[in-house]
């Protein structure tokens, strides 16, 4: 069996959400009462991949909402104790989606290994990075050339070129699709330095410099509130992949031979009985999903029960190359600008 | 995937700190909150002997419960005396009355039902929960044995739940009712304590969120739906 392991947008949609699924009681409590609430496991869910194999999986509502963030112990308690429904459950293998695994590693939880009486088994969670790296990478390959765009000539900047995701794509686009120029933004100089001459070239620059000069850019880092984006100063066409969360770029440009595409998602090959990407506010609900999540899928698919994406810049292109093969062959498909781009490119 | 745009800096707040167990602040809460913890087992002792009376063909397997939570009041008796703490026990009394009167009520009606509910999940939930977040925070000497106790209650949850799913159509109405009438005991019983507990550095959004987890999984594992268990633990959050 799968798990997800997911949380609402904001409060106010987590409130709503409740009520659709009949816990009234919840939906009316303030932010205090969703603080205290435990994890729910809301939804089975049955699977069937193309070539005829059947999985089962659970989604976990965490009762995290975004408002959360800001209560460092509530927020960790609420991953512990997600993660240890999940393994009570017998869940071989559980995706953190959205704020989950960035709570997770940035707050160390790895040294929070006992909840309560359950000693938690890092090798039943992942946190679907790998899967969402490749998606991104293939979303670039796929949707730049639609737009115009040569990828061999091209200045392709990777903003949060340093995280978990944001390194690994700068490797795959640098071995395998052989972007014209990198350009490296993240805040950590030494970082940036690191990972420079592990690639062997990029360029390092702010993100005021780099914008103005890329033909695509891969977001993959928090992006502030207060960020402003001089769109006439961007390339036309310019390909923006909003591979971050949660997916706001397109409020801040969009238009103009701008052309923003929701990174890091895809879409399977037929509709699956759920309503829990109804939650995510996905367009195609029935069919549409966070790579993170079609991750868990994935090795569940491939009887892989194992910690496949865990720690940070432990993506190898192998790795991706192995998850890319099982989501092709399970019938998934990367969200594109355009509806029948992938199949016409086939 | 995923970006967080709080401070990494929050990250080590509040952890690894343990209490000052000499502290007279500490030791005032303590006396409290230990003599809620003694109070506890004894209630627990008397409440397994009386359900023998309800449940007579379990009658032995209950007293073997009831001597469990006498050896844990000891330990528990153990645990003031190394700090220097005289428990409060008028406090404590009075503290239990309340859900003590309730356990007396049902147990006049023979309702073995309410009583299981009120005993074997509602008192032994908290419980655990209580000791499992004490644990990290209790001194030394107590933490041995609390941990020690943490494997006992689980023994005395599960009889009440096994009983319970055994008889579970027949005891479901009055297990709604029970839970109605005796969850918001708990809760109001965890905010009476909330600031001792705090002192102790027990937060009460651990205790509740823990407690409910607990409570929980016993009413799933009896043979409640989700949506039937959420609508019982609307009475400990609103």
């Amino acid at each position: 069996m799968f798990g997800l392991i997911g949380h609402s947008k904001s409060f106010d949609a987590a409130r709503r959400n409740a009520l659709d699924l009949g816990l009234d009681f919840i939906a009316d409590g303030d932010l205090d009462v969703w603080c205290m609430a435990p994890p729910q496991l809301v939804e089975h869910v049955e699977v069937t991949s193309p070539v005829g194999t059947t999985i089962e999986g659970a989604y976990i509502d965490s009762c995290f909402v975004p408002e959360m963030l800001s209560r460092f112990k509530t927020a960790r308690r609420k991953v512990l104790n997600a993660m240890e429904l999940a393994q009570k459950k017998g869940i071989n293998i559980t995706a953190l989606g959205g704020f989950t695994s960035i709570i997770f590693e940035n707050f160390n939880l790895l040294q929070h290994q006992t909840v309560r009486s359950t000693s938690l088994q890092w090798q039943r969670f992942t946190t679907g990075n790998t899967h969402t790296a490749w998606v991104i990478c293939r979303q670039v390959e796929n949707n730049a050339p639609s737009l115009g765009i040569d990828l061999k000539k091209a200045k392709v900047a990777v903003v949060g070129a340093t995280g978990d995701i944001g390194s690994a794509v700068c490797r795959w686009l640098t071995a395998r699709t052989g972007v014209g120029e990198l350009l490296l933004v993240a805040r950590q100089q030494q970082p940036l330095l690191d990972l420079k001459s592990s690639l062997g070239g990029g360029r390092i620059l702010t993100l005021d410099e780099a914008l103005p000069e890329a033909d695509v850019v891969v977001w993959v880092a928090s992006m502030p509130r207060t960020l402003e984006i001089d769109q006439d100063s961007l390339r036309k066409p310019c390909l923006m992949i909003d591979g971050g969360y949660p997916k706001n770029l397109d409020t801040k440009v969009a238009g103009g031979g701008i052309h923003v595409l929701k990174g890091g998602i895809v879409e399977f090959c037929r509709d699956i009985g759920w309503r829990m990407m109804a939650l995510a506010e996905m367009e195609r609900p029935q069919r549409q999903m966070f790579a993170c999540f079609a991750e868990a899928m994935l090795l569940e698919f491939e009887r892989c029960h194992t910690n496949f994406s865990w720690g940070r810049n432990n993506i190898t292109l192998e790795k991706m190359d192995f998850i890319g093969a099982a989501s092709e062959r399970h019938g998934f498909s990367t969200l594109n600008l355009y509806p029948n781009l992938q199949a016409a490119m086939v | 995937m995923t970006t967080l745009n709080a401070p990494e800096t929050a990250v080590t707040e509040g952890q690894g700190t343990l209490p000052d167990f000499t502290a007279e602040v500490y030791k005032d809460a303590y006396s409290r909150i230990n003599a809620i913890v003694i109070e506890g087992e004894q209630e627990a002792y008397d409440n397994y002997m009386d359900l023998g009376t309800l449940i007579p063909e379990n009658k032995d397997e209950l007293a073997k419960l009831a001597r469990m939570e006498m050896k844990h009041m000891k330990g528990f008796t153990s645990c003031g005396r190394n700090l220097g703490v005289k428990a409060d026990m008028p406090f404590a009394k009075k503290f239990f009355e309340p859900l003590h009167g309730n356990f007396q009520k049902a147990l006049k009606e023979n309702k073995v039902v309410t009583c299981l509910l009120i005993q074997a999940l509602l008192i032994e939930a908290f419980a655990i929960s209580a000791y499992h977040i004490y644990i990290p925070v209790a001194d030394p000497f107590a933490k041995k044995i609390t941990e020690g106790v943490v494997k006992d209650e689980y023994l005395h949850l599960n009889y009440g739940e096994l009983w319970l799913k055994t008889n579970f159509e027949a005891s479901k109405e009055e297990l709604f009712a029970a839970n109605k009438e005796n969850l918001p005991l708990i809760r109001s019983m965890l905010e009476q304590v909330a600031s001792d507990a705090a002192a102790l550095h027990m937060e009460k959004e651990d205790l509740i969120e823990d407690f409910l987890i607990g409570y929980q999984e016993a009413l799933s594992e009896i043979g409640f739906n989700m949506r039937e268990i959420a609508r019982m633990a609307a009475a400990a959050l609103v």
